[in-house]
């Protein structure tokens, strides 16, 4: 069973589905995950998940806590834990789970398409002027992608400077700060939520005021974009179409 | 157990306390991630003077509302102090704060606009005190000990209750208040400044008219009844008007901590335990503080803005426990 | 020096009673109090000894009957005139915060004081007189909450005075004293009443101290008065051994000195 739902994407795509007993909450995609039995969200109990006697469950490791993670382990129960902190421990991530699900050919294959996908896209922006961006995983308290994070990786790969690059993890940044930098990008991930919170902040909340007030604001599908999955590689591509389309028309 | 250090009297304290003011608002004002350089800001001219412009336009806001924030909640904790005659007693020990954060945290769950919010969460905490208050009735009398008990059982019930809109909340809400709990000036406009004065200033006036009562309540209260104070009338005043100025500065700031506990306090060992000098102290001490915490909250990670409930907790917490140890 | 037989009490209490929840210190008290008199009150424990002196003092209300200042009934006139006419010494006080003996002192002031003004130059003035008439000028800048036992106890006898109040009210005043401090107290006490002929009703349990000062006694047994008079006339073992329980022998009309116990059967009669 999975934890988180970016591991769930991760076994439809390996095609390893039918060995699913129970997925995550959100797990929302694809269309079959939604009729698989829900196990809780990124906060659950170890006891829940023992109730069930998964042969493995998948964790994610910044995601879910790790006290569950080791009472699971402590009860017996084998727990593969996957990092989504870079585009490159996603990549092994899909990997690591192909291995332990039997199905590393599939793996193998699904993490080769993805890195082809990702060299084609470092290639297309390369020498291409990189605008300053600053991405938002929520609009109202600003919360930013920081260094050492998969979208921090997203941005600069689509050919961004992180305005946030120097500072680690999701910081929540001051509103005189996005009014001050020289931001060019804004980036958002895209949901109902969001854009009514974002509605509100730039009226009259921390986006309001300054350069932020004045930048392109770009949105991306949010299930893509916040998921360490196979799916960010498209919110990668969609991320650097939108940057540089003005540049090169042909894309 | 007196729990402040036989400090020396301050000789000026008036002139010390509104020194603090100055200092914090314009450390406020000049520090935070963002440099504000003075030439600009005066000038005025140009691409740098408008930046500066813009960046004193999102600071003097929150300067503003630290300064309300931070008196309104060292005025109630000078008044709690006395009224409960402890020097322990804080804004939040009767449940305001608890109120407060369920009142939003509900408004939040229920989809509604968070422009209600502070209005909610004021509501929340008058719904608290009240029910505080008549919890610890007894005979028709407003009794004192059984208001500390009152206060904790209603910390206690909104906290599971917190925890449990946190749970099922979205997202959304959950990170709104999470920010909101542990305390933030972000949203800070003059506009709502103007909106926290009326109330701050209402509790100040019904603390300033009561302070020579509140001196005899603070020997007792049967001192005070002998001395010819309507104890029951005084008490009751005394109460919602506390109440008043942590549910307004909860509303506004959401709750921050150890302001309220250690202002009063630092006060007293400067200047006395004289209600008439310890409010105003206390206020324009509190406003003094909570202004520095919040420079402090902008500038110690910047551009990352850390919760000013943190900043209060991280500074208080070790400065009360060397009160503590100072203790002869 | 002794008060006209025939003037109104001063302070009257009518089928008083008042307690404290649900038990009942004070049951149905009749009793009265001429202007000039030191009045003794004694009682053992639980008697109603000091929750009389705390209605007096309108720190506790009557729940049935009331007193009268003046023939006026006392819950009819507003706590700050009372509270200019009668002072209340309370036998202890915790004090949590720290305070200047003098603020204390000046705390006195407040029934006279008009709403939240600084205390002016002539209450200062009045409360450092009462702290010399009470010989604790020396202590006027001190922390009260750091004075002894007999100091404090001066302290709001100081207190009281700066009140200018005609009514005293002593609870236990000499409890926990040493002799030196006792005789100290003592002789402030004597001396300020001599000079101020006011009225003092003193609670004690201490039967030589009310022979001693006292006027007139009222002697108190569960909420009810068993004798009242000249302290002369009103003293005998008799009412003794009904107010205490035990039997007094007297020596000189002035030393009077537990025996014995005396047989429960015969006190409640």
């Amino acid at each position: 069973m999975t934890l988180a739902p970016n591991l769930t994407e991760i076994v439809f795509a390996l095609g390893a589905q039918d060995r699913l007993l129970a997925v995550s909450d959100f797990s929302d995609y694809p269309a079959a995950a939604r009729r698989l039995p829900r196990v809780g969200g990124l906060e659950t109990s170890a006891e829940r998940i023992g109730s069930l006697r998964p042969d493995l469950v998948l964790a994610s490791r910044d995601g879910n806590a790790r006290g569950v993670v080791q009472a699971l382990e402590a009860s017996g129960i084998p727990v593969l834990t996957v990092s989504g902190e870079s585009l490159d421990a996603v990549l092994d991530g899909i990997r690591s789970v192909g291995r332990r699900l039997g199905r590393s050919e599939e793996g193998d294959r699904l993490a080769a398409a993805l890195e082809r996908r990702r060299e084609q896209i470092r290639r297309s922006v390369a020498g291409l002027p990189r605008p300053a961006a600053v991405l938002l995983v929520w609009p109202d308290p600003p919360q930013a992608a920081g260094a050492g994070t998969f979208l921090s990786d997203v941005l600069t790969e689509a050919g961004a400077r992180n305005l946030l690059g120097d500072r680690a993890g999701w910081p929540v940044v001051s509103a005189e700060f996005l009014a001050t930098a020289p931001i060019e990008a804004l980036v958002l991930p895209a949901s109902a939520q969001t854009r009514g919170v974002y509605e509100r902040a730039r009226a009259s909340g921390a986006l309001s005021r300054g350069t932020v007030a004045r930048a392109r604001v770009i949105w991306l599908d949010e299930a893509s974009l916040t998921r360490p999955g196979p799916r960010v590689f498209e919110a990668l591509e969609s991320l650097a179409r939108a940057l540089h389309s003005r540049q090169d028309g042909a894309r | 157990m007196r729990l402040w250090p036989r400090a020396a009297r301050l000789r000026h304290p008036w002139a010390a306390a509104l020194l603090l003011l100055a200092g914090s608002a314009l450390l406020g004002l000049f520090t935070g991630g963002v440099h504000l350089s003075l030439p600009d800001l005066w000038s005025g001219a140009g691409p740098g003077g408008q930046t500066a412009r813009l960046i004193a336009s999102l600071r003097a806001p929150r300067v503003a509302l630290a300064a309300v924030v931070g008196a309104a909640l060292s005025l109630s904790g000078a008044a709690m102090q006395a009224l409960l005659k402890n020097p322990l007693a804080d804004p939040f020990l009767l449940g305001t704060s608890g109120g407060a954060a369920a009142g939003a945290a509900l408004a939040a769950l229920a989809g509604l606009s968070p422009l209600l919010s502070p209005g909610a969460a004021f509501l929340g905490a008058v719904a608290s005190s009240l029910a505080v208050a008549a919890l610890a009735r007894r005979g028709g009398r407003l009794d004192l000990q059984r208001l500390l008990l009152a206060g904790l059982i209603a910390n206690a019930f909104f906290s599971a209750v917190l925890l449990a809109v946190f749970s099922v909340a979205s997202s959304a809400a959950a990170r709104a208040m999470l920010f909101w709990m542990m305390g933030s000036l972000a949203d800070a406009s003059l506009g709502r400044v103007a909106a926290l004065v009326p109330y701050a200033a209402a509790g100040a006036a019904v603390l300033a008219f009561h302070a020579a009562r509140l001196n005899l309540l603070a020997v007792g209260e049967e001192n005070a009844a002998a001395l010819g104070v309507d104890t029951e009338g005084s008490k009751r005043t005394v109460f919602l008007a506390a109440s008043m100025l942590t549910g307004a500065a909860v509303s506004f700031a959401g709750i921050i901590g150890f302001v309220g506990l250690l202002v009063p306090h630092a006060v007293r060992a400067a200047a006395g335990n004289d209600q008439r000098r310890l409010l105003p102290l206390s206020a324009v001490s509190g406003a003094a503080l909570l202004v520095a915490a919040d420079a402090l909250a902008r500038s110690a990670f910047a551009p990352a803005e850390l919760p000013i409930g943190a900043v209060t907790a991280a500074v208080g917490a070790p400065l009360f426990a060397w009160m503590l140890l100072r203790e002869p | 020096m002794s008060p006209d037989p025939g003037a109104t009490p001063l302070l009257e209490a009518r089928g008083l009673s008042a307690g404290y929840g649900r038990t009942e210190a004070l049951r149905g008290l009749d009793a009265e109090v001429k202007a000039g008199e030191i009045v003794g009150i004694l009682g053992e424990n639980g008697s109603g000894k000091s929750t009389l002196l705390k209605v007096v003092a309108r720190i506790l209300a009557p729940t049935s009957g009331e007193i009268r200042l003046d023939g006026v009934p006392l819950a009819s006139l507003p706590r700050r005139t009372t509270a200019r006419r009668i002072a209340y010494v309370p036998q202890s006080v915790d004090l949590v915060f720290p305070i200047r003996a003098l603020d204390l002192v000046l705390q006195g002031r407040a029934p006279h004081a008009r709403g939240f003004s600084a205390d002016s130059a002539e209450d200062r003035e009045r409360a450092l007189a009462a702290m010399r008439a009470c010989d604790v000028e020396d202590l006027a800048e001190r922390d009260a909450s750091a004075l002894s036992g007999g100091e404090t106890r001066r302290v709001f006898l100081a207190r009281a005075i700066a009140q200018e109040a005609e009514i005293w009210l002593l609870d236990e005043p000499t409890a926990g004293l040493d002799p030196r401090h006792r005789l100290e107290f003592l002789a402030v006490l004597r001396r300020s009443h001599r000079e101020r002929r006011g009225t003092v009703l003193l609670v004690t349990h201490e039967v030589d101290l009310a022979a001693e000062l006292a006027d007139r006694v009222l002697l108190l047994r569960r909420g009810r008065a068993i004798a009242a008079g000249p302290s002369a006339t009103s003293l005998t073992p008799e009412n003794l051994r009904r107010t205490f329980g035990v039997e007094f022998g007297v020596r000189d009309s002035r030393f009077f000195q537990v025996e014995g116990l005396s047989d429960r059967q015969s006190l409640d009669t």
